[in-house]
């Protein structure tokens, strides 16, 4: 069973399968397509990624999103690959995981008879392991409006800049005070750990403070406690974890109020 | 009047001839034959890095239904070697394999699927030798042999140059500079990868249809590794969908004859996929240079040491063509009156290395460029006015010595440089880097030799037929891999014939049709072609002109008052025109063929008396130069870098077309660009880790910024319309650009390429902490 197929187009070429038995998704109208809610929107997990990249819900609403979606694989890959593979994948490097874990997503899961709900951080549990079951598909994800935050952060370092698979990413939202202060934040870091980290104690540790280079360099044990990177051909682990910190500095250049703070 | 304004011309912008067809996916190349009957040939890889072979188990494979043949060296009559200089790479590995992509057999299977399983089913009995993985194991005292039989061990070739006192002068420098670089390997990765098709006729004939550099070379070389004649074989040459050097020799054809003397005369197609082409095609050679350079204290260079090894792989494949022109260019474009240049090609167990546009230049460039800087930093001089010190001029020596009888404009594109706003505006632009953020501007000068050098004959033959439909047919015996050459001969015969593209066609390699012209390699093509096509459009042009006259003119020695025009002779003061097509009946059959050679000039000094030196093509006569700009900015979080604008200006003599002048130089910088930040091939114990264009990264168009190419198209004498090469010089500059670059961004300079983000988060860091203890 597939989407997009562009992982699938990869995979096929190095272990064939025949016969092929093979489903394909991605052209249910059902579960294509982003219907608004009053409390937010509605993806269908057959979207491609440049149908949600050209949506103004996702644009204006989930910024978010679509700053994981603009820099994911290239044109063709997000003209075929859709959002609900690129959960179902779940890769570590998948570039719309961290957007969607700090908004909070939550899957709508069918079958034949029943409709389930659960949110991301539970559905994803190891590289390529999600939660769904014999006879499910993931229909689409809801997202909850929340018009508070004010910086919408996302970072991918990648070895190129395009068609790249993430070497660490870092997705963030913020609720700055005019007087600098964090009032609320949500974090996800991709491809520095089996699953997309978002730890809750750095982001506790964050809330209350100045958005100073002082207050994020406070966090970084914590973090570096929470994310287990490994080496690969891309990076090494140790490369990854000195981004995974550094990255978060990058909140300075966001900060969208008066000067002086944040330096 | 006929409309005269479609007859090309020399000097004017336009679009490739094979623009149109490739875009539309109509142009075939040698992969693209999918013909009738057809059988599918594919090779097993050795696998491992170095083993003496017990046995070839191809029983089961054999008995596999759908396998046609399943081929060993124990099928192959002939010498079972192929090279250009030294003939040491077997078709199919006899009695050892020395790297993993050595083939060891060849199946012939009815399908694609048949032949993935036949190959999988071949079981090779190997007795594992020790493996040689680094140039300084290969030249270790007792290091295994990788070619026993080979008198000078694991040096392929060992090159030892000294001008003036050589290093003994670094003592009476005021200023002297050391580094020890590391250049990576380079994969070609060229759309296309290496294929083909051959048959064998009902007569006995090898029609073999490959994508190669060196159509003729190849016949040469498959005719004696095969034992077959050479008269009986015949190599087509289609436009190659990319080639850059990894197409300068022997890929399939060896093993495509081979398989079409076994397919009963079916036509056999073998195109590698692209984890094969990684595998078992060349790369460029990676190395190691220790570069010590000194100056006066006014800033004239006095002396140089430079020490190059090159890794090689296993085989010669041009190996030792490499390192000599590396050793050329190791001084750059400078006057360097005491020189020591010593270089060693050396044999490994690791994939091979060999052509790649650039031809052992880069390397010396990087470091070379980069010592400069590091000494102009010394001095306190900037890096511009640094080279315009010490710039060769024309009637200058090289630090080789020899002498630069041909044009020589490094001076104009320092000055052009100087006086371009890039050069102006840098210090504006650097100080306007963002947060977190470094930038940097970097410089780096270039030459590039072209052709052989002096004993390897460098000629082409020309030859142009005047059609019976009064069209000219341009035979081009030089293969456009891409570069656009092709093209380029239209224009030039369509400018010196006076015609349009309606009255010009052309035939591509064809070692049958068209006439030994030399390798489409060593920035050679378009100047020695091109020459030779001049003869051979003039002889022509001549002979039409004087038969014209003797017929529709009253005087017959009236020739000169004649012109073409497209498709036709005019007679001016008649008002008289006459279609082509009506004076070729007045030709002889012979005499609507016309053939010119052309060679090559050398340079009859000898900075060397190593005869093997100057066999592998030290010293050449005729250079090109260019000065690359680079703008880039630094990442301090993540230690990316970021090339955001280029400029390379360069003297390649005359430009017959700059749009296609252009292409060269963008691809070369693009290139270059990804061999100085992202291209790295990981090789551990002789295996390659980044079989693949998802691990082994190289740029896309969002990674290249806006690139900028200037030409000063200074006149070189002996040129085509004054040209001179340019297919591999843009590829020079890039690494030393940025790496000067990324050294002015961030105050610490990478010895080490690709500059990588890694790399060069750790450089800053280090940096840093240095910072911190100091402070």
């Amino acid at each position: 069973m597939y989407a997009g197929g562009t992982d699938l187009l990869v995979r096929l070429r190095k272990n064939p399968v025949n016969p092929f038995p093979l489903v394909c998704l991605g052209q249910i109208k059902e579960l294509k397509g982003v219907r608004e809610s009053p409390e937010g929107a509605f993806i269908g997990a057959c979207s491609s990624h440049a149908s949600l990249l050209s949506n103004p819900i996702i644009r204006y609403a989930f910024p978010v999103l679509a700053k994981g979606l603009q820099v994911l694989g290239s044109p063709p890959i997000r003209n075929m690959g859709t959002i609900g593979g690129n959960i179902c994948t779940a890769s570590p490097a998948g570039d719309t995981l961290p957007p969607l874990y700090v908004l909070d997503a939550v899957l709508e899961i069918r079958s034949q008879n029943a409709v389930r709900r659960i949110a991301i951080k539970d559905f994803i549990v190891g590289p390529g392991q999600q939660r769904l079951n014999k006879g499910e598909i993931l229909a689409g994800i809801w997202l909850k409006n929340d018009p508070d935050f004010n910086i919408h952060h996302f970072e991918k370092v990648g070895q190129r800049n395009a068609l790249a698979i993430s070497v660490a990413s870092l997705s963030a939202l913020l609720k700055v005070s005019e007087s600098g202060i964090i009032e609320r934040v949500r974090l996800a870091w991709g491809s520095v750990a089996p699953t997309i980290v978002s730890p809750t104690n750095v982001e506790a540790a964050l809330k209350g403070h100045f958005l100073s280079k002082d207050t994020l360099q406070k966090v970084m044990p914590l973090l570096r406690e929470a994310i287990s990177p490994i080496d690969d051909i891309r990076a090494t682990a140790a490369y990854r974890r000195t981004v995974a910190g550094n990255i978060l500095l990058r909140l300075l250049a966001s900060f969208p109020y008066k000067e002086g703070y944040g330096t | 009047m006929t409309v005269q304004k479609n007859i090309l011309k020399v000097g004017k912008a336009i679009h490739r001839i094979d623009a149109r067809s490739k875009v539309r996916g109509a142009e075939k190349y040698a992969s693209d034959y999918y013909g009738q009957n057809l059988v599918w040939a594919g090779v097993k890889r050795a696998g491992i890095p170095h083993a003496r072979i017990k046995n070839i188990i191809i029983e089961k494979t054999k008995n596999l239904t759908g396998v046609i043949s399943v081929l060993t060296y124990r099928d192959i009559h002939g010498s079972n070697r192929q090279g250009v200089i030294r003939r040491d790479q077997p078709v199919l590995a006899d009695d050892k394999v020395r790297h993993c992509g050595d083939a060891v057999a060849l199946v012939l299977a009815e399908d694609q699927a048949v032949l993935k399983e036949a190959l999988d089913l071949i079981a090779i009995d190997y007795e594992p030798l020790p493996g040689i993985f680094s140039i300084g194991k290969a030249l270790e005292q007792g290091a295994p042999l990788i070619h026993e039989e080979h008198p000078g061990g694991n040096v392929l070739l060992k090159g030892d140059l000294k001008t003036g006192r050589g290093e003994a002068a670094l003592e009476e420098c005021d200023v002297v500079v050391e580094g020890y670089f590391t250049v990576p390997y380079q994969e070609h990765a060229y759309l296309e990868t290496e294929g083909g098709w051959a048959l064998l006729t009902e007569d006995g004939h090898l029609e073999i249809t490959a994508s190669t550099q060196t159509p003729f070379r190849d016949l040469a070389e498959v005719a004696e590794a095969l034992g077959i004649e050479r008269e009986s074989i015949r190599i087509r040459a289609p436009y190659c969908g990319g080639a850059f050097g990894g197409k300068d020799g022997i890929t399939v054809q060896s093993l495509l004859a081979l398989a079409a003397l076994h397919c009963q005369g079916r036509p056999v197609r073998m195109v590698w996929d692209r984890e094969e082409s990684f595998i078992a095609g060349v790369k460029r050679h990676p190395g190691s240079l220790h570069y010590r350079l000194g100056a006066k204290a006014d800033g004239t260079l006095y002396a140089l040491s430079a020490e190059v090894y090159y890794d090689t792989g296993p085989y010669d494949h041009l190996g030792g063509a490499i390192l000599a022109l590396g050793l050329e260019h190791a001084g750059g474009p400078y006057r360097i009156p005491h020189a020591s240049i010593r270089g060693w090609s050396v044999y490994t167990n690791n994939p091979v290395a060999g052509a790649f546009r650039g031809f052992g230049v880069p390397q010396v460039a990087a470091a070379m460029e980069q010592t400069m800087d590091m000494l102009a930093a010394k001095l306190d001089l900037s890096p511009l006015e640094m080279r315009r010190r010490n710039a060769v001029h024309r009637g200058d020596k090289t630090p080789l010595g020899v002498t630069l009888i041909s044009s020589t404009g490094l001076a104009e594109c320092l000055d052009a440089v100087a006086e371009h706003a890039l050069w102006k505006e840098k210090e504006r632009w650097k100080a306007s880097a963002g947060s977190s953020k470094k930038r940097g501007v970097g410089i780096a000068c270039v030459m590039h030799g072209m052709g052989y050098g002096p004993i390897v004959p460098d000629y082409a033959n020309a030859k142009i037929e005047l059609t019976k439909k009064g069209a000219f047919r341009i035979f081009c015996g030089v293969v456009d891999m891409g570069q656009g050459n092709a093209s380029t001969y239209l224009q030039i015969a369509g400018d010196i014939l006076n015609q349009d593209m309606d009255h010009l066609e052309l035939v591509l390699p064809d070692t049958e049709k068209t006439l030994p012209s030399g390798s489409a390699s060593a920035s050679r093509t378009t100047y020695t072609f091109g020459n030779a096509l001049i003869g051979a459009a003039e002889a022509l042009k001549k002979r039409i002109l004087q038969r014209s006259a003797e017929t529709c003119a009253s005087d017959p020695n009236d020739g000169l008052t004649m012109v073409l025009r497209p498709g036709s002779v005019f007679h001016p003061p008649t008002g008289k025109e006459i279609p082509l097509s009506q004076i070729v009946r007045m030709l002889d059959e012979s005499e609507r063929i016309s053939v010119f050679e052309f060679r090559a000039p050398v340079t009859q000094e000898r900075p060397t008396e190593d005869e093997n030196l100057r066999l592998h093509g030290i010293p050449h006569r005729i250079f090109s130069y260019g000065v690359h700009l680079a703008y880039v900015e630094v990442d301090e979080l993540t230690g990316k870098v970021e090339a955001q604008r280029y400029l390379a200006i360069s003297d390649c003599g005359r430009i017959i077309n700059p749009q296609v002048f252009e292409q060269q130089i963008q691809g070369g910088i693009a290139q270059g660009i990804g061999y100085a930040l992202c291209e790295d091939l990981v090789v551990a114990r002789g295996k390659i880790q980044t079989p693949n264009l998802s691990t082994y990264v190289i740029p896309t168009a969002m990674d290249i910024p806006e690139m900028e190419s200037i030409a000063i198209e200074k006149q070189e004498e002996t040129g085509p319309f004054g040209l001179k090469g340019a297919g591999e010089i843009a590829i020079d500059g890039p690494l030393p650009a940025i790496a000067n670059a990324v050294a002015d961004a961030c105050g610490v300079r990478i010895f080490h390429a690709p500059l990588a983000a890694g790399r060069v988060l750790t450089a800053l860091e280090a940096k840093r902490g240095g910072k911190e203890v100091k402070a």
